[in-house]
């Protein structure tokens, strides 16, 4: 008998998904265990494997690639070899049984029946991933998928603190798609996540941004020292954003409140400092993060930094690269903004925003002469910091930009 | 504030209770000149005399049937049972007549016995002298089951306990006896049904019965060095039980560990476990765990002793487990 294909549900919140695309084609042999498509849901894009073998018959009127449809809409279906397609004999389609499908990352769809009513081929997969009932409440409170989410409890249950981490997925402002005029399109998975966090943020940071400028012709000497010296092609020259990664975590170092997170009723101050980095998507805006970052090299960060990039851009992030952030870092510098106002990352305390760095006149040693000057937009959030600590946050900052040798003694 | 001793606070209310109520009386095994075993009628004897402090004989069924029926006429007894184990000589009288009275008279008799009486796991006092035995109770339609563990509430909760007009067992712990704590000088009393939030927490919630409330204190310093929050919650009348402030904070937590030295099954850490997971599953990050004391008749041997009742470490890794589920 037919085994039906159809959109499968990935995690409890999920009432649709787009099919990204086919990776079989109508009438390929498939064997249980292969990829047959990808599906988009929320932020994430998961591969589909088929739990049956057979041959894979997707009908004529399938919904094409890029639509997006409701979970458990028909798309194509398992037959046996010689067996005719279900849409190719009349009034046969309600006879086939709903498949099993599931994520190749996470083995099992939620909600789903885990077997086959009558197909010959049986899942012998491993259950799904456990989670807390809490954790369940919150995932569908926040809209977090959380089969993709990794649990950290004692057995791999995934608990409330895994959901509320893959919720901080996504950060500050984004640049909304390009819309034709009288144009309206529904809102996608990724853009409803980074409405509800920067809603959030807005509505509930007692955020407070304070600006200065910093005369930046040293940092531009030494990244331009820094670019001369490599050589080799296999190394990454750092880039200023991985330049205000590093400098910024030395700096966080020294003002712990600044590194730290709200949790209602008590305060975190973290002892690691991990800088998430905001980078600008055609999907929308992700944010890696750069684990550890005062404890690493330049080095280090420039290359895992372009790797993050590369994959935020292809959005083949893993959940666990844009988890457990503690510091954000924006930077609008190549866009030519100089000072803005970013979004505090909740529940991060504060956020970094960089601007370009432009020459202007500047006195220097009793001269007015051109320097290489930037803007730091520091937005905190004064529930748990007050302006004092954070103004010498920020001067410390701007410290470490116009004098970087300053960081080797740190 | 002046501080008593959990003794001293208690026999204050029963003392303060009996000068302003004649109809208030004590039974029991040296409870008249001697003053009680544990000090609880200490000088009551010299001011009230044989009949409001009546000593008796050992024959647990008699004086309590008789306690049933003087409560029935209107005054107000309380049976002294030094130890609470012996409480379970009158058990017929108590659970087919006592609790059941108010019932079977359709509310025209009242009930207003209070059963005293140490409970607890402590001093090498063997297995005749070691038992608990609250669940019980709690399971009975119709008894008040309170377990004070401060002075201040033993106080309160012991003048409650009188004024009720159902049957209370007031159990004292025997190794909180001795503890000191405030007591203001003043009129006051606990009412029942309402658990005390005794520390603060967010990771993780404990809820303690009788001397476990305070063995639990003690180690949730060490806890927070480990950067683990405890929220401890003293129940404090276990019938009625405040399941609603227990609720509350483990919708905060999603953590709940339930310590009680006395045995699990059927006892009051599974009831409690129960009702929470009826009412706030969704709050739940990890299985509700209980604590308890090793289900054996409590040996002599102090160690050995030492050996059946949850102690500070394994409360501490109890809830070190429960956080890492």
């Amino acid at each position: 008998m037919a085994i039906a294909i159809v959109m499968p549900r990935l995690g409890w919140t999920m009432e649709q998904g787009r099919l990204v695309e086919w990776l079989k084609k109508d009438g390929d042999a498939v064997q249980a265990g292969d990829v047959l498509l990808t599906v988009e849901s929320d932020k994430t894009i998961n591969e589909v494997e088929s739990f049956d073998s057979g041959i894979l018959r997707i009908p004529p009127d399938s919904p094409p690639p890029d639509t997006v449809m409701p979970v458990g809409t028909l798309l194509a279906y398992i037959v046996q070899p010689g067996e005719v397609a279900p849409f190719e004999q009349p009034d046969a389609r309600q006879e086939s049984a709903i498949s099993v499908t599931a994520t190749a990352d996470t083995q099992v769809a939620a909600g789903m029946p885990r077997e086959s009513a009558s197909g010959p081929t049986v899942s012998t997969r491993r259950r799904g991933p456990r989670i807390s009932p809490r954790a369940r409440r919150v995932a569908a409170e926040l809209g977090v998928d959380w089969n993709a989410v990794n649990g950290s409890g004692r057995t791999g249950r995934i608990i409330e603190r895994d959901v509320r981490a893959a919720a901080r997925l996504t950060a500050t402002a984004s640049p909304a798609p390009v819309l034709a005029a009288g144009e309206a399109r529904p809102v996608t998975p990724i853009r409803r996540i980074i409405a509800q966090r920067m809603a959030e943020s807005a509505q509930t940071a007692a955020a407070v941004t304070l600006t200065t400028e910093a005369d930046a012709t040293e940092l531009v000497v030494l990244r331009d020292k820094i670019k001369a010296s490599l050589t080799s092609r296999e190394r990454s020259v750092p880039t200023y954003t991985d330049l205000m990664v590093k400098l910024t975590a030395v700096a966080l170092v020294e003002h712990p409140m600044l590194n730290a997170t709200w949790r209602g009723d008590e305060i975190v101050v973290h002892a690691q400092v991990h800088i998430g980095v905001a980078v600008d998507t055609d999907a929308g805006l992700l944010v890696p993060v750069i684990r550890d970052a005062a404890a690493r090299s330049l080095q280090q960060i420039a290359a895992e930094s372009t790797g993050l990039a590369e994959k935020a851009r292809t959005r083949a992030l893993k959940l666990d690269e844009t988890q457990g952030g503690t510091f954000t870092i924006t930077n609008l510098g190549m866009y030519g903004i100089d000072a803005f106002t970013p979004l505090i990352n909740l529940p991060q305390c504060a956020i970094l925003g960089v601007g370009r760095i432009v020459s202007k006149p500047a006195v220097h040693g009793g001269q007015v002469v051109p320097r290489a000057m930037m803007t730091l937009s520091l937005t905190f959030d004064h529930r748990v910091v007050d302006g004092g600590p954070a103004a010498r946050f920020l001067s410390t900052v701007r410290e470490y930009v116009e004098q970087p040798y300053l960081w080797l003694t740190r | 504030m002046r501080e008593l001793t959990f003794t001293a606070a208690a026999h204050e209310g029963l003392a303060e209770e009996m000068a302003s109520d004649p109809t208030i009386f004590v039974v029991g095994e040296g409870i008249g000149r001697r003053g009680g075993n544990f000090n609880t009628t200490t000088g009551l004897y010299d001011l009230y005399g044989p009949e409001r402090l009546r000593d008796t004989p050992i024959c647990e069924r008699g004086f309590v049937g008789l306690c049933v029926g003087a409560a029935m006429t209107g005054t107000r007894p309380v049976v002294d049972f030094m130890f609470i184990d012996f409480i379970l000589d009158a058990m017929g009288e108590l659970i087919n007549q006592a609790a059941k009275m108010q019932y079977m008279s359709s509310g025209r008799l009242k009930m207003p016995l209070v059963l005293r009486g140490c409970i607890g796991v402590g001093g090498a006092s063997a297995t005749h002298h070691s038992g608990s035995y609250a669940s019980i109770f709690v399971h009975l339609p119709g008894f008040r089951v309170v377990i004070p563990t401060t002075p201040y509430d033993a106080k309160g909760l012991l003048k409650t306990s009188i004024r009720s007009d159902d049957p209370v067992l007031f159990l004292e712990h025997k190794s909180l006896l001795n503890t000191k704590g405030p007591v203001p000088e003043g009129e006051y009393t606990v009412p029942f049904g309402q658990a005390s939030v005794c520390r603060q927490g967010t990771d993780v919630t404990v809820v303690a019965i009788a001397l476990m409330v305070k063995k639990t204190l003690e180690v949730c310093e060490q806890l927070v060095q480990e950067g683990i929050s405890v929220e401890v919650i003293d129940p404090r009348t276990v019938a009625p039980l405040d399941i609603d402030t227990i609720i509350e904070s483990v919708h905060k937590t999603g953590r709940l560990l339930i310590v009680d030295e006395t045995f699990a099954p059927c006892a009051i850490g599974a009831e409690v476990a129960a009702q929470v997971m009826d009412r706030a599953f969704d709050d739940l990050d990890a299985p509700v765990r209980r604590l308890n004391g090793v289900q054996t008749p409590v040996p002599y041997s102090a160690p050995l002793e030492a050996a059946v009742v949850p102690q500070p470490p394994a409360i501490a890794q109890a809830i070190r487990d429960v956080v890492a589920e």
